[in-house]
């Protein structure tokens, strides 16, 4: 690669991976103010989670959520729609399939089952983005709104759900029905790991690819970087958004019910994980590019791994990884400042 | 740029009043990266005299302006006003002494009134006291022989209006000196002489009035003094006693040779021998359609372009000429009549119908619309067509078609840059350009819809642009050139038409119509 | 169900509802300073959440109302003031820093919180005394809603008449309307863009704050972390809906703070629905009311774009 290429990649690189540091430094002196020692609990953090197997395992886990929750943000952000709305399509989607996997195990085979079950969940998280989407493409409604109060819609209406009409009546706790367990996603052979991993990396990993080389990923492309470019180009750009906001809500359905078949088992009531400002975070660290979302994924995997050990172990209120996050996202717009900066002195050069 | 020599007498100025006001540039450099945009200029300029910076695109004349207006800072050099040095941090500093500017883009809030833009950054505090400006408006309209009503709507107005205001903003402000860059570019016949009318006013009121202009003809109507620059440089000047003595003839030709020293003056031929039979290429038939706004934006227009030949649009900006290119691109619905292209129809029928029927279109807006800036040359160049083969199979592009289409056009259009990956923002205007128009022709369109194709290029490119257009038309290919550009227009077309609200008021065939017949139909003025 | 249980549950409704919507309004006003200026802050959940905490905090502790709320107005200017720092001075998208300023508030209010006070949640013993106007209190049914209500209440009808003034009447809102409408034009007339965005964000910022705090220290009485539960997005619709006129924002505030208190009216009249049909109807009205008043909106022109010297 020409130098000039390689100051374009690693500068990006280099500027993502200051905003965490950021991130982390900020917190520590946060921390360290509230009187709790942060130094014991950034070791705590290295070693449990990165240096054992049960860490390791666990954060693979809950990079499978993150994956989809990412994959489906890949789509909306590079077309620059912007979908707010991951948390109440994913609860959706995952709340659908508490519904139908239940009444599925056992009247048919474990792989048409999760299939059914996979496409019930990216169908309902789909629908959950039809009212935004339509009202971006008629009325040019900015779509961060409609699709922020279709989030609490979504908690509101799943939690109805579970209270009420598809409750386990035989447990106190709200909740539906719990899928048996040979009815869930199956594990990697040898490992705890359940295979929503392995369909996350993939679809990563694809949309990578389509992004990369594939037309319908170079129109999105365009979309997303000039609007009057792309319809003079005979793109046709409100068919894009609509399909871009319902693919992405599709893939927040997804995760859902990745979480519902493979790590809960049932869908829960109060149960809300939020992985939509998260996967923010995720999406914009990584540049939008699908290789780096895999890495990406497994460090904030192992944040919010973390933070729930920190909870338990260092006395660290969970919320601590939310403060991180928001400085995160905060330091990541502010990097892009900086990088500008470097970019334009090298160009001069 | 055409420079076409009219005869034409000049314009009665009266008697001016000695003035105090003196601006002086001496000796002002500004580099950018790859180039030097102003070297070494020094000039003079006088209160109660209208002096003329004349100059292609390119010259160096807006980095100059820019400077004087304290846009930019000089990087060598220095101001004097009055014999005392200044220096400028802002435009502000520059208008607090006096000095006013009046860019070619506008610098008005569309939603605000007259008054309150004219009003706009003149008091720090809260106190907002409309009803003492808008007095002195009145005086001062009056004095100009204007009027406009101070609660308008800044948006609603016309472009010559809207100039007045801007006029009116900056006199309101005290200024000594006024700088107007390229102000007739935008104006009709009939308004460039009202526009002189007021800048006369100015000199007589002792005002220092810079015109910046590419259109020696002008500078040879309005100027009391001429700079010329070419090349960043300043070549020379003409003075007050040359412009009343000499024949214009003769000043024309000097001038000419000032700036085009070693320039290759090529005309561009018009009319080819080849008849193609009269086969109607374009054929637009009642068509109507709103804007984005949702007002009407062209009606009933009928009119057909045979092969091998040029119509020139003329009119001012918004009047319906660039919905008109949208509609036979394909990009715009139609709301009545029916487009249609060598027999097939297109109408409503999307901008890929149309490329594919065989219309080619290269739009006015070059950054905004017709390119992704940050994408690549590879990318731009094949953005209308990166669906179909052999640029892309099975949803997968093919990086090296792409390549060589690209390279292709970049060596047969002399686009300057470094490689087809390169992001097309880097590349200069006129390259930008030669690229659109590689990548329209590359598909081998019937017909070719151009919308401002020479605006902002320096002369070579304008001149390859116009030729490549010329040279196609002799071809077979169908054109429409949609120009504010009368010389442009009366250059290149075989029929020229007029559009005014909308409506193609009428079209002429090019020997048999002046500039003021078609001026005066720019202005809706029918004859 | 009798005439009066009606009366009685309207009168309830509409003077709950007109609680309810103080922190709506004090939001939307200062959003509508804010984006009228080309600012979109979706900060404003976090700066109304921080607010709240704050203000609660404040009050508890000093047993002041008045000064939960004016911490509440101080601590929304500050970080009206960083978010300005970040995206005024620094150009960084307004998007982004907006979201990660909600993120972050939302984790370090629910941080401090759980140190302080772990799973307890303390309530507030003081509160404003509400304050009759005489003679329009009497009237039936409106009168107790509206004109039987703390002071603070008032004032804000006062807050929205000033700032209608200001937009409309003086230079410093002629100065803002222009800036966010074509800060280029406004640049070149001498407006120091940045100077005006501030003092805007500042506004925006310190109301938010303000109706934060109003909501835990006036209205409930207590803080749980996330409380705001998406009022300060809500308020960025309402901004939008009334199409930045402060006249029209107090109506769809006030419209809002009845759809928001709905479920208090409905005990009145012995009605048991789920609670979170109720709940769910200010976003779904949010919703509606965006389709209905749709199309006819025209944002500022510069909303959302950074703005840069010689960037032309």
């Amino acid at each position: 690669m020409r130098r000039g290429a390689l100051i374009h990649s690693l500068v990006p690189l280099l500027s993502s991976l200051l905003a965490i540091f950021g991130a982390f430094l900020v917190g520590g002196v946060f921390l360290t103010i509230m009187g709790k020692d942060a130094k014991a609990a950034y070791m705590l953090l290295a070693t449990r989670a990165l240096g054992s197997s049960f860490g390791i395992t666990e954060t693979v886990i809950k990079m499978a959520p993150l994956l989809l929750v990412s994959a489906g943000l890949l789509i909306a952000l590079r077309a620059s729609v912007w979908n707010i709305g991951i948390d109440g399509q994913f609860l959706i989607g995952a709340g659908a399939v508490g519904v139908v996997a239940p009444r599925l195990a056992g009247v048919m085979p474990l792989f048409p089952m999760l299939i059914i079950c996979g496409l019930t969940a990216f169908v309902f998280g789909a629908l959950w983005g039809v009212i935004p989407a339509i009202l971006r493409v008629r009325y040019g409604l900015n779509e961060i709104i409609t699709t922020i109060m279709m989030n609490f819609v979504a908690i509101y209406v799943t939690s109805w759900l579970v209270k009420g009409l598809f409750r386990d009546t035989s447990v106190v706790a709200p909740q539906m029905p719990s899928i048996p367990k040979d009815w869930r996603l199956p594990h990697i052979p040898l490992t705890r790991i359940h295979v929503g991993v392995v369909v996350g990396i993939v679809i990563v990993l694809f949309l990578h690819f389509m992004f990369r080389r594939g037309t319908f990923g170079f129109s999105l492309n365009v979309m997303g970087l000039s609007r009057k470019a792309a319809v003079h180009a005979g793109i046709s750009v409100d068919r894009l958004a609509i399909l871009a906001l319902l693919l992405s809500a599709g893939m927040a359905g997804l995760a859902g019910a990745n979480d519902v078949l493979g790590v809960k088992g049932l869908f829960q009531g109060e149960w809300n994980p939020a992985y939509g400002f998260t996967g923010f975070a995720l999406v914009f660290l990584a540049r939008l590019n699908g290789l780096a979302i895999i890495p990406f994924a497994y460090f904030f995997a192992f944040l919010l791994f973390g933070g729930e050990m920190m909870a338990r172990t260092a006395g660290i209120p969970v919320f601590f990884v939310e403060m991180l996050e928001g400085l995160m996202l905060v330091f990541f717009a502010v990097s892009v400042y900086f990088e500008r900066a470097v970019l334009r002195k090298v160009v001069q050069e | 740029m055409q420079i076409t020599i009219a005869e034409k007498p000049r314009m009665e100025t009266k008697e001016t009043k000695p003035s105090p006001s003196v601006l002086e540039a001496r000796g002002i450099t500004k580099r950018f990266p790859g180039v030097v945009a102003n070297d070494n200029i020094s000039l003079l300029i006088r209160g109660g005299e209208i002096h003329t910076l004349l100059g292609e695109n390119g010259a160096g004349k807006s980095t100059l302006m820019n400077v004087l207006a304290g846009m930019l800072q000089p990087d060598e050099g220095r101001i004097l006003i009055n014999g005392a040095e200044v220096s400028f941090k802002s435009p502000i500093e520059a208008l607090e002494q006096g000095i006013g500017t009046v860019y070619q883009h506008f610098t008005l809030v569309p939603n605000l009134s007259v008054v309150e833009n004219v009003v706009l950054g003149t008091s720090r505090g809260m106190t907002l006291d409309l009803k003492k400006a808008e007095e002195q408006l009145a005086i001062m309209q009056s004095h100009l022989d204007m009027a406009v009503s101070p609660h308008e709507e800044v948006g609603h107005l016309s472009i010559g209006w809207q100039q007045r205001v801007e006029i009116l903003k900056v006199l309101y402000r005290g200024s000594q000196i006024v700088l107007l860059d390229e102000p007739t570019s935008v104006l009709t016949p009939i308004e460039v002489k009202e526009l002189f009318q007021i800048l006369i006013r100015l000199k007589a009121d002792g005002v220092g009035v810079v015109f910046i202009t590419h259109k020696l003809d002008e500078a040879l109507d309005i100027s009391d003094r001429v700079t010329v620059l070419s090349r960043g440089k300043r070549i020379g000047e003409v003075g007050s006693h040359e412009l009343a003595r000499q024949e214009r003839e003769s000043l024309s030709r000097k001038i000419v040779r000032m700036m085009f020293e070693e320039c290759d003056l090529t005309e561009v031929h018009r009319k080819s021998t080849v008849d193609f039979e009269n086969q109607r290429m374009c054929r637009l038939n009642e068509v109507s359609a709103f804007d984005d706004r949702g007002t009407v934006a062209i009606r009933n227009l009928s009119f057909s372009i045979r092969a091998g030949e040029i119509i020139g649009i003329a009119g001012v900006d918004g009047n319906g000429q660039k919905e008109m290119a949208e509609v036979i691109a394909g990009q715009r619905r139609i709301s009545d009549g029916q487009i249609t292209i060598a027999n097939v129809d297109i109408t409503n029928k999307g901008t890929a119908a149309a490329a594919h029927a065989g219309v080619g279109y290269v739009t006015d807006d070059r950054l905004g619309e017709a390119v992704v800036p940050t994408l690549t040359v590879a990318e731009n160049a094949v953005l209308k067509v990166f669906q179909q083969t052999p640029f892309s199979r099975f949803a997968v592009m093919n990086h090296k078609a792409i390549e060589a289409h690209t390279r292709g056009l970049i060596r047969d259009f002399n686009v300057k840059t470094p490689g087809s990956w390169t992001k097309l923002g880097t590349l200069s205007g006129g390259n930008i350009q030669k690229l659109l128009l590689a990548r329209e022709l590359a598909l081998r369109p019937k017909v070719l819809v151009c919308n401002k194709p020479t605006h902002g290029l320096d002369f070579m490119t304008s001149q390859f642009v116009l030729q490549t257009i010329r040279s196609q038309a002799d071809e077979g290919m169908a054109v429409l050139l949609i120009s504010s550009e009368l010389e442009v227009l009366f250059e290149l077309s075989d029929r020229i038409g007029v559009m005014y609200r909308g409506q193609l008021l009428e079209i002429y065939s090019r020997d048999e119509v002046d500039r003021e017949t078609v001026g005066r139909l720019m202005l809706g003025i029918k004859s | 169900m009798d005439a009066d249980r009606m009366l009685v549950f309207t009168s309830v409704l509409l003077g709950s509802g007109l609680v309810a919507s103080v922190p709506l309004l004090l939001a939307a006003l200062g959003e509508t300073f804010a984006e009228r200026a080309g600012l979109l802050n979706l900060g404003i959940e976090g700066m109304m959440l921080i607010g709240s905490f704050v203000g609660f905090l404040a009050a508890l502790n000093t047993e002041s109302i008045y000064f939960g709320l004016a911490s509440g107005l101080l601590i929304g200017m500050l970080l009206g003031f960083m978010f300005g720092l970040t995206t005024i001075t620094l150009h960084v998208d307004q998007i982004i820093v907006g979201l990660g300023t909600t993120v972050f508030a939302s984790g370090i209010t629910g941080f401090l919180f759980r140190e302080l006070y772990g799973r307890r949640f303390p309530s507030l013993s003081v509160s404003i005394p509400k304050v009759a106007v005489p003679l329009l209190s009497e009237i039936p049914v409106i009168g107790p809603a509206f004109f039987k209500q703390q002071v603070i209440v008032y004032s804000t009808w006062v807050l929205v008449l000033i700032m209608a003034f200001v937009l409309d009447h003086t230079s410093f809102g002629l100065r803002i309307r222009a800036v966010g409408e074509s800060p280029l034009a406004a640049d070149a007339a001498g407006v120091n863009v940045a100077r005006v965005r501030y003092c805007a964000i500042l506004i925006g910022g310190g109301l938010a704050g303000l109706g934060g705090a109003f909501l835990a220290v006036g209205d409930l009485s207590f803080f749980v972390p996330g409380m705001t539960v998406g009022q300060g997005f809500i308020a960025i619709a309402i901004a939008m809906l009334g199409k930045w006129r402060p006249r029209r924002v107090f109506v769809g505030a006030l419209l809002f703070g009845i759809l928001r208190s709905v479920s208090n009216g409905l005990q009145i009249l012995h009605i048991n629905i789920r609670p979170e049909l109720t709940l769910m109807l200010p976003y779904l009205g949010i919703i509606l009311a965006l389709v209905v008043l749709a199309g006819r909106t025209t944002l500022p022109a510069a909303l959302g774009i950074p703005y840069q010297r010689g960037e032309r």
